[in-house]
């Protein structure tokens, strides 16, 4: 690294170094002394060439020594004579030394010094050119000659010019190349050159030296033509006539050849109808070669005769006539004050507007003169004019422009009716601007092409993904938050349940809803549920069927509105308790067969109830009462209704599930908000549970019907519902007891059937633990599901009507009292 | 008493557009109120424009003719310089320059347009007949020249009209009509005329309706020099 760095320093330093010699910057080169030169053998002055500079600026100094002494002395006066020269004057200047001169060139790197030149004042002497030469042709005797005359060089000490010099003079005719001859001329400043040819031009030059050095330089060069013999001027010719404001006017002619001589021209005219003959007025105001005719000699309407004479000593020479009518020789002068000016009203293009105005010379406002007035114009590359006749106004506009071009413009005018135009004006140039509009349409138009394609990508992409999009601009309307609210309910239009639903929802405590009324253990086997569908499907027809006594017992209002069976349940529940309770022991243990009659497993259930009713105590034990095996000793007291229910339930089972599985999910749940408010995480659980239980809606829906009873059963508190859920593979067991607060033990069942009829323990706060029992009757009742479904629904709904009873207990007494009617309207209006 | 004159001469033509001229002179200060002096300065300045433009017409037909007349009759030896050509109009005197012409008082100026234009009333007719005759002439010329003789009429008549308005106005005197009777015998005879050649008289004739033109310009920016002048 360290090495790297210091080669590269050592570049950095290197760098500026190998610039100063690249860039050249050395010491200056040798200058060289040209010559030294003296004017006049009293001053001199020396020339030198600087060598090269060497990049740098270079001083220059001029040494010298003179022969007689040691002594360098630096040249007196480096200004007089030019740059890098030195004059001596005077004083410096001695003619009888020989001058050892050298000079040096300085810079900030180093000298370089001259060779030496070494000068004698004497022979250097070179005098300037002889000024202001002046030839003149004379003629005298048909003799011509030429007189040339000249002045002694200018000196730059002015006042001592009393110098004596030689002439010579050299001449040539014009078209030669070499020189004729060179005349020593002597010390006269003119000379008179004879034998020349007549007619031909010469050119003349002079020359001079002092006593001693070299000649000067050749003067100019002078030309002089030798006129020709005898010859007048040739006629010249009038080449126009012009008034520019119809006042005055001037007519100019053009000389003819004067032969060299001196000539005069006279301009003669003659008015129309008039005899005499005038000369031009005025020769100078209008130039030479023209005549002004002023106001007071110009006439209108009248013709001009003009001829020009040409006049020498010889002869003269007139033109041919010009006949004028001044009224049609006018031509204007060009307009002026030409503005053009861009203006731009609001909303509209641009346009030019063009003032000028008259010339000046043209008095308009008299009536004498009017103008009419043509403008042309053209791109500043364009090649063709395009004119305007614009009339006699002084301003024009113009709308028709290419903008982003530059124009030219130009106004030319003349008299109307007659005249002719003048020159055009100077030409004035106006820079049309863009039109913005042009500009602010290709904005838009990108502007539109860009949002065009900005909606063809945005469609684009709702095409694609269309959904995530709606989705995510129109947010699907948020579903019901409240749980238990079917989604497939809502889809399949069932208002009424979800009605129910939400009813029970709403208000808990006091709902309508039938759920509640789940009295029943239901346990679940998995075969059963797999064997569920056809059951539930055949349900309502085999009910039928089964139970030609209840003909309305398709729907659990039916059956609870119709008073017989009512009646007759509860009056049979009444009228035998303890003969069925026998009877019905032995019945339960021989309920591995089920097919019993129906009415027996009725009373003993409503006996059941009754008993239950009764004993409020074991109210909450009915559940384990219901396990069907009476065996068990505990509960042998009420084992024959227990057994009767749980045959009823067993044989339910089968229809629970699927009946009771979506049911749960709103309903059961309802139970256990009634029972247990607090304990909502368990719902939460049970949900999940629900959830979890796959079964079809639509049985459910089917099935619900039957199962829906109109109770209204507020009263319900009794019962524990025992959920069985079926969970992936194995059978949970959810047991909901109230008096248990609600609790709910969840089991994974291995078996395929087990039904659990005891409780074992009570586990944590809620969950009951049931005790699993073999059950025997189990495979014959799934063998026979169809009848057993059709008939354990109308038991459940019989049961239910019990429950109703049981709820309302005054109601039921008094409806098994007396009435035997029971109307459960009549109990609504208290739940709605 | 001259207009009626002229009408007559006319003819239909020359009396329609005298017509013309007249409703059109008339209308300007029937729609303005009496005594509105802009107003009727204003119809003045209309007449004026009004004859100046036909002067101006008449000059462009005359220059018309007389290059067709030029172009078939070449000039021999630059005809412009004969010494024998004399106008018809040659012995009137007549501001020849711009200060000579914004001197001389209105009315004289006035005068002499009329006479100019009356002078070349008579040559003019004696030119279309002598025209008719000329076989070798094109129908275009010899309607140019029938048209500058009836173009020249109606507008005498319609600077005679401006005249009686400016009087009326007071805008110049009434002495116009003694001049024109003492001055009268001034012209050039139609004889002089005659013995031009055509191109020659109509050449004449152009300058003479430029000079119209110039005059009534003067006049009317003398008159009304706030007027466009």
């Amino acid at each position: 690294m360290q090495q790297k760095l210091m080669s590269s320093i050592q570049i950095i330093l290197l760098l500026p170094l190998t610039a100063m010699g690249l860039t050249g910057q050395s010491y200056p080169g040798k200058p060289k002394i040209i010559r030294c030169r003296s004017l006049e053998k009293e001053t001199f002055s020396c020339w030198w060439k600087p060598g090269s500079d060497g990049g740098l600026p270079t001083n220059y100094t001029l040494f010298y020594s003179k022969d007689s002494e040691e002594k360098i002395y630096e040249c007196p006066d480096y200004r007089t004579s030019g740059p890098n020269s030195c004059y001596f004057n005077k004083n410096h200047t001695n003619p009888w030394t020989t001058y050892n001169i050298t000079v040096t060139a300085t810079n900030e790197i180093g000298s370089n010094s001259s060779d030496p030149q070494y000068v004698d004042v004497t022979s250097i002497v070179q005098p300037g050119s002889p000024v202001n030469l002046t030839l003149e042709a004379k003629t005298s005797a048909s003799i011509t000659y030429l007189w040339a005359k000249w002045s002694p060089p200018p000196l730059a000490d002015a006042g001592s010019n009393s110098h004596v010099y030689h002439y010579e003079l050299r001449l040539k005719p014009e078209e030669k190349e070499e020189w004729q001859e060179t005349i020593p001329v002597g010390m006269q400043t003119q000379y008179k050159v004879s034998r020349l040819n007549p007619g031909m031009r010469y050119v003349v030059q002079v020359r001079c030296m002092l006593d001693l050095g070299e000649w000067s330089e050749w003067s100019a060069e002078k030309r002089i033509q030798i006129p020709s013999e005898e010859l007048p001027p040739e006629k010249p010719t009038i080449i126009k006539c012009r008034s520019p404001e119809k006042e005055t006017f001037t007519c100019w002619w053009k000389p003819g050849s004067d032969g060299g001589r001196p000539t005069n021209y006279t301009l003669l005219y003659s008015k129309e109808g008039e005899e005499q003959v005038y000369e031009c007025p005025d020769y100078r105001t209008a130039g030479p070669n023209s005549c002004y005719f002023d106001k007071k000699h110009t006439s209108f309407w009248t013709i001009y005769n003009i001829t020009v004479r040409a006049t020498n000593e010889i002869g003269s020479n007139s033109s041919d006539p010009h006949y004028v009518d001044v009224t049609y020789i006018v031509q204007p002068d060009p307009p002026v004050n030409v503005t053009l000016e861009l203006k731009k009203p609001m909303n509209r293009k641009p346009y030019l507007v063009l003032t000028w105005s008259p010339p000046p010379l043209a008095d308009v406002r008299s009536g004498w003169l009017t103008l009419e007035y043509e403008l042309r114009l053209k791109p500043e590359e364009g090649e063709e004019w395009e004119t305007i006749f614009v009339g006699q106004q002084t301003q024009y506009k113009m709308f028709s422009l290419n903008p982003g071009k530059k124009y030219i413009v130009q106004i030319h005018c003349k008299p109307d009716h007659h005249g002719s135009w003048s020159e055009w004006s100077s030409e004035k140039y106006i820079q049309i601007p863009n039109d913005f509009r042009v500009k602010d349409m290709i904005v838009w138009i990108i502007v539109g092409v860009l949002s065009s394609l900005i909606c063809l990508i945005m469609s684009w992409t709702m095409v694609l993904k269309g959904y995530r999009m709606i989705a995510f601009i129109l947010p699907p309307v948020p579903g019901p938050k409240i749980k238990g609210i079917d989604t497939h309910l809502l889809e399949t239009g069932k208002s009424e349940e979800l009605l129910s639903a939400l009813g029970c929802h709403g208000f808990p405590p006091t709902s309508d809803c039938e759920e509640l009324l789940i009295e029943y253990l239901e346990v679940e086997d998995r075969e059963d549920q797999q064997l569920m569908p056809s059951h539930s499907n055949g349900n309502p027809s085999k009910k039928g069927k089964t139970t030609p006594r209840e003909t309305d017992s398709d729907s659990g209002r039916g059956s609870c509105d119709s008073p017989s069976l009512l009646s007759e349940k509860c009056r049979e529940s009444r009228a035998l308790p303890s003969t069925l309770q026998t009877q019905d022991v032995r019945d339960v243990q021989e309920n591995k067969t089920v097919k019993r009659s129906w009415e027996t497993q009725c009373v003993a259930s409503e006996q059941k109830t009754l008993l239950s009713n009764s004993e409020s105590t074991k109210s909450s034990t009915w559940p384990a009462a219901q396990l069907p095996d009476n065996q068990s000793p505990m509960f042998a007291y009420h084992s024959t209704v227990d057994a009767c229910k749980i045959t009823l339930i067993t044989t339910n089972v089968n229809v629970a599930p699927v009946l009771v599985e979506n049911e749960e999910k709103h309903q059961s749940r309802y139970s256990v908000t009634e029972t247990v408010p607090g304990d909502m995480e368990e719902q939460g659980e049970m949900e999940n549970l629900h959830s979890k239980t796959e079964q079809t809606a639509v049985q459910v829906k089917q099935n619900r019907p039957n199962e829906k009873s109109p109770f209204l059963n507020g009263t319900l508190m009794d019962y524990v519902e025992v959920h069985k859920v079926k969970q992936d593979e194995e059978p949970a067991v959810l047991l909901k007891h109230k008096e248990n607060s609600g609790k709910t033990e969840n089991y994974t069942i291995p078996g395929t059937s087990k039904e659990y009829t005891k409780v074992s323990t009570v586990v944590d706060h809620n969950i009951l633990v049931l005790m699993p029992d073999s059950r025997v009757q189990h495979t014959p009742m799934s063998q026979e599901p169809a009848k057993e479904t059709s008939q354990n629904l109308q038991q459940g709904q019989a049961e239910k009507n019990m429950s109703y009873c049981l709820t309302a207990p005054s109601d039921c007494k008094r409806e098994t009292s007396g009435s035997e009617y029971m109307d459960p309207s009549s109990f609504m209006p208290s739940f709605k | 008493m001259a207009l009626a004159r002229a009408a007559g001469q006319a003819g239909p033509g020359a009396a329609l557009a005298l017509l013309w001229l007249l409703v059109r002179a008339a209308a300007p200060p029937a729609v303005c109120a009496p005594g509105d002096s802009g107003c009727l300065r204003l119809s003045v300045a209309d007449l004026f424009d009004r004859v100046i433009r036909h002067s101006g017409r008449i000059h462009s037909l005359s220059t018309a003719l007389c290059a067709e007349l030029e172009n078939r009759f070449p000039a021999r030896d630059n005809e412009l310089g004969k010494p024998a050509r004399r106008c018809p109009t040659a012995g009137m005197l007549t501001p020849n320059g711009k200060e000579y012409a914004q001197k001389i008082p209105r009315e004289e100026l006035t005068y002499v347009i009329l006479k100019l234009l009356h002078a070349w009333k008579e040559p003019l007719s004696h030119f279309n007949q002598h025209m008719e005759h000329h076989q070798e002439l094109p129908d275009d010329s010899l309607s140019k020249a029938k048209q500058i003789s009836k173009m020249v009429h109606e507008l005498e008549t319609g600077i005679e009209k401006v005249t009686e308005k400016m009087q009326s106005m007071g805008i110049i005197s009434n002495s116009l009509h003694g001049m024109a009777s003492s001055e009268a015998a001034g012209f050039s005879s139609t004889n002089e005329a005659n013995m031009m050649s055509d191109s020659d008289f109509i050449h004449c004739f152009k300058r003479d309706s430029n000079k119209v033109q110039c005059y009534l310009k003067i006049l009317k920016c003398r008159i009304m020099p706030e007027n466009s002048c």
